[in-house]
């Protein structure tokens, strides 16, 4: 962690002792809520300045104020020394300030030059954007073929693309946000490197957004923590260790498991004696609390039982063009045990996720429950066989945002509080009041609409209701995702509960933490297959990076 | 936003809404030579006001109302319906077919016509309901050709005293008319303070207190309701999209359908008079249409929609009358049709937009 304010070779030939950005006295409400409340931020040439804060900590906010997407309250922006209101993107681009988004916004039917070429006016010159992309790509580092076809590309490459797309413009000022969150740790790692360079090699301000502890100690020179709308620490990174910028990042001691995967904080050391220290060693110190809670060690563990309740034989799912969405797909759950998914996004979960949901029928293949064949892809069939379902994206088939949480809570089974086909109004009431209680549902009752509720409690709202069924097999896809940290303990612990109870748990997630912490066993995908299969002893980072990046295929 | 300020809140916005209606209107009834007064005067009068007027406008109420009803199901499970014309000009067809087929005692053959007007509406309808299960094909296209395909079946099947041609005794001179219903077939029209309308209109408003109930309170409502709010959800959660969807289409085209049925046996329309004859649907079908949309897709705001639609159709007659030339007097009314529309379409919009603003700002 050495402090790399070297090779100012200012692009723009300003006063290198200018900062290139200053925010300052930033606030931003929007209704009730300060997403900002009198934030400083300053950004230097030739410096990484990592951003830290959990979800709603108002990162984004000041970012978007930064590139124009949103017009502060109160406070003033200098860019260079100069006093600027940036009231657009457009303004923001020609101060040459780029962000790099966490969401890609790539046409996938489109070549890399021509979408790093969208955007651009007058006429265009395929061979010069062509040749502008090899330029950048060997500058940097970012090897690409410019011909490639963009949906054809993994994660890591198409962020590639979203890079280039920024450099061309040449900025001073880059913001990447939350850029790791699609990558493997190897591409996590390349990507890095690119970042150091650009900034050593050419003194650009660089900002990095991001919730991972590790990854922010690893690759930044100063460090703005914030939390709930205000800067509550700024340091260079060299002074800063893990423990403590968790505290201020949550504004208490993070001891718990599940919190330190929320940050990316693995528990490496828990591979057999091997030594994972590569990365980050300021990790050693919080690894001392590692083991809390052994006394949960999961029951699979000690009793295993060999029927599986449910067995996915040989799936396979081919989307239009026959692309194969899932190939060949195998694996058995067994009562009590969690099984993880780890992989890149975009690798077949969602689609694993969507079969066991009943909304995609198998092309070859079966699904077995308790011995039975489910039909797949009919309406129902999987939450009658005991199939429950966290989705991934709980807009898309989790909820219906339009009606109320009672309304949610009884979705899968109405006839639970109806007599002759007519649903009874007392019992509803009082079902869903009880689940709200059982949950800790925050809301203002079962008749409030559910698009009232934080995204924190409309997953409550569907783990209520997934659990309420009494299912044999739990599908978490993504559970945490989204969530503040209390959220995050909250879904744990209860995914490890649903397990103990004795149901399967299947956790799909990119979150490879989440998975090292919580799974007995641990699959890989990638590409729609499964790559690898691996104990809980077995499994670490490096182990299980390697086969999401599928270099064992 | 409590109970009370959204209610005034809609008065506010109907009222500036139809201002502004009448205000142009009166420019241009007044541009073209005419008074405006007179053209409000004899709307009012010619709804609600004169002698016998507003039994008039019950008896065309009722199906307008009986076409929304069915509107309302179909879009509660996120279809667009917009073949209720043709739906219930079949369901009409069917109903003259079976009658004078079946024959039968008064009431009864009352029941079976409007059971059959029922039925053939269904029918219809479930032509785009396969369609779209089948193959795929997006029910608002194939909703509204078939209107115009059942406009021209028809007008063929008047055409041949085997399918609804009269027979030449009981059509004199007549083409294209099919036999007229007999006095103790038709629906009764009681006299009711000097003003008759059809028993339908007490169907129809019970109906529309059952469709409410059926929406609200029962599971077949609930999963209704989830399939047209997020159709994955409703999957997952054991809503067959195609007995769901294809029921909600049917049944639709079933209310249009018995809206013609009703039309046919309960008379008080300006041509038909117990007989079917071409252009029979006279725009119910439409206007049902524009009733759902003003009552946002529920049934029981349905109720008042529909009479108010009534009241505009019936009044224009009066308007004529004015001397106003009749291409003026259909711009009135077509400005104030908009000006009811403009309100639920200003709300719904402003809803939606705060709903999204929440959503984004929740995730």
């Amino acid at each position: 962690m050495t402090d790399t304010t070297t090779g100012l070779t200012g692009t723009g030939g300003s006063d290198p002792s200018v900062p290139a950005v200053e925010l300052v006295g930033i606030t931003k409400r929007f209704g009730g809520i300060v997403a900002c409340d009198q934030v400083d931020l300053t950004l230097h040439r030739g410096r990484i300045h990592g951003i830290l804060g959990e979800n709603g900590a108002g990162k984004s906010t000041l970012m978007k104020v930064l590139i124009g997407l949103v017009l502060p309250d109160v406070g003033s922006v200098r860019i260079d020394g100069w006093p600027r209101t940036i009231h657009d993107p457009l303004a923001a681009a020609s101060l040459g300030i780029a962000m790099v988004h966490q969401h890609f916004s790539l046409v996938d039917q489109l070549s890399v030059w021509e979408n790093v070429a969208l955007g651009e006016e007058g006429r265009l010159k395929s061979a010069g954007v062509r040749d502008r992309v090899v330029a950048i790509s060997q500058q940097y580092g970012l090897e690409i073929d410019p011909d490639a076809r963009v949906g054809e590309l993994t994660a890591g490459l198409r962020q590639r693309v979203e890079i280039i797309k920024c450099l061309r413009r040449d900025p001073h000022i880059l913001v990447f946000d939350e850029p790791t969150s699609v990558l493997t740790p190897e591409e996590s790692e390349q990507l890095f490197g690119t970042l150091r360079e650009v900034v050593a090699a050419e003194g650009r301000a660089v900002v990095l957004v991001s919730h991972k502890l590790d990854e922010v100690l690893h690759a930044t020179d100063e460090i703005t923590i914030m939390r709930q709308g205000r800067v509550v620490d700024h340091r260079p990174t060299h002074e800063a260790d893990a423990r403590s910028l968790a505290r201020a990042m949550v504004g208490r001691e993070v001891s718990l498991r599940s919190e330190r995967a929320a940050f990316g904080l693995a528990e490496v050391e828990e591979a057999d004696g091997e030594s994972q220290e590569s990365d980050v060693g300021s990790l050693a110190d919080i690894d001392e609390a590692t083991d809390v809670d052994a006394e949960d060690r999961r029951p699979a563990e000690t009793t295993k039982p060999d029927e599986p309740v449910m067995r996915i034989e040989g799936a396979s799912v081919r989307g239009r063009g026959g692309a194969r969405l899932l190939d060949d797909i195998s694996l058995d759950l067994r009562a009590g045990e969690i099984v993880g998914v780890a992989g890149v996004e975009g690798n077949g979960q969602r689609t694993l996720g969507d079969l066991l949901s009943s909304l995609v029928p198998l092309d070859a293949g079966r699904v077995v429950v308790n011995h039975e064949a489910v039909p797949t892809g009919s309406p129902g069939a999987m939450a009658k066989a005991g199939v429950a379902v966290i989705p991934e994206d709980r807009h898309d088939s989790g909820v219906v945002l339009d009606m109320t949480v009672a309304e949610n809570l009884l979705m899968v089974d109405p006839h639970r509080v109806a007599r002759n086909g007519v649903m009874d109004k007392a019992r509803t009431a009082e079902t869903a009041q009880q689940m709200i209680e059982e949950f800790d549902i925050g809301c203002s009752g079962p008749d409030a609409p559910l698009w009232s509720l934080s995204g924190g409690n409309q997953q409550r709202v569907v783990l209520a209701r997934e659990l309420a069924a009494e299912p044999e097999v739990l599908v978490a896809a993504q559970p945490t995702r989204g969530l503040d940290v209390g959220a995050i303990e909250y879904m744990t612990d209860r995914l490890r509960q649903t397990a103990i109870d004795g149901v399967a748990v299947l956790l799909i997630s990119s979150e490879l933490e989440e998975i090292l912490e919580l799974a007995d066993r641990i699959v890989v995908m990638s590409r729609g297959r499964i790559v690898g299969e691996l104990s809980h002893a077995e499994a670490n980072l490096e182990t299980l990076g390697m086969l999401m990046g599928g270099s064992s295929g | 936003m409590t109970r009370g300020a959204r209610l005034t809140e809609w008065v506010a916005l109907y009222a500036l809404s139809v201002a502004v209606a009448l205000a142009l209107a009166s420019v241009i009834v007044e541009a073209t030579g005419g008074d405006w007064w007179p053209v409000v005067e004899a709307l009012v009068d010619g709804s609600i006001m004169a002698p016998g007027r507003w039994g008039g406008t019950l008896g065309i109420a009722a199906p307008l109302l009986l076409v929304a009803l069915g509107t309302v199901i179909s879009s509660k499970a996120g279809l667009i319906n917009i073949g209720q014309e043709g739906q219930l000009l079949i369901g009409a067809a069917v109903a003259v077919y079976f009658s004078f087929r079946i024959g039968g005692p008064g009431p009864l053959n009352v029941v079976v016509l409007l059971l059959f007007g029922a039925l053939g509406g269904a029918a219809w309808a479930s032509i785009s309901g396969l369609l779209r299960y089948w193959r795929g094909v997006p029910e608002v296209l194939s909703t509204l050709l078939l209107v115009f395909v059942a406009l021209q079946a028809v007008g063929y099947g008047l055409k041949w005293q085997w399918l609804l041609l009269a027979d030449e005794a009981s059509r004199g001179n007549r083409n294209l008319v099919s036999e007229q219903l007999a006095k103790d077939n038709r629906i009764p029209r009681p006299d009711i303070f000097g003003n008759e309308f059809p028993i339908t209109v007490y169907v129809a408003v019970a109906l529309a207190l059952a469709v409410a109930y059926v929406l609200a309170r029962t599971v077949w409502g609930f999963r209704l309701r989830m399939l047209g709010h997020n159709p994955r959800a409703a999957q997952r959660a054991g809503v067959s999209s195609t007995v769901y969807g294809a029921s909600a289409l049917a049944i639709g085209g079933a209310f249009a359908g018995l809206a013609g049925a009703a039309m046919f046996a309960g008379g008080g329309f300006s041509f038909g008079n117990y007989r079917l004859v071409p252009g029979f649907s006279d725009n119910i079908g439409w206007t049902g249409l524009l009733v759902a949309l003003l009552a946002r897709e529920r049934a029981l705001p349905a109720v008042v929609a529909a009479f108010v639609f009534a009241g505009l159709r019936n009044g224009a007659g009066f308007v004529n009358s004015t001397g106003v030339q009749s291409r003026i007097t259909d711009v009135v009314q077509g400005l104030l049709v908009l000006a009811l529309l403009v309100p639920p379409a200003v709300v719904f919009l402003r809803d939606r937009r705060r709903a999204r603003a929440a959503a984004t700002e929740r995730v």
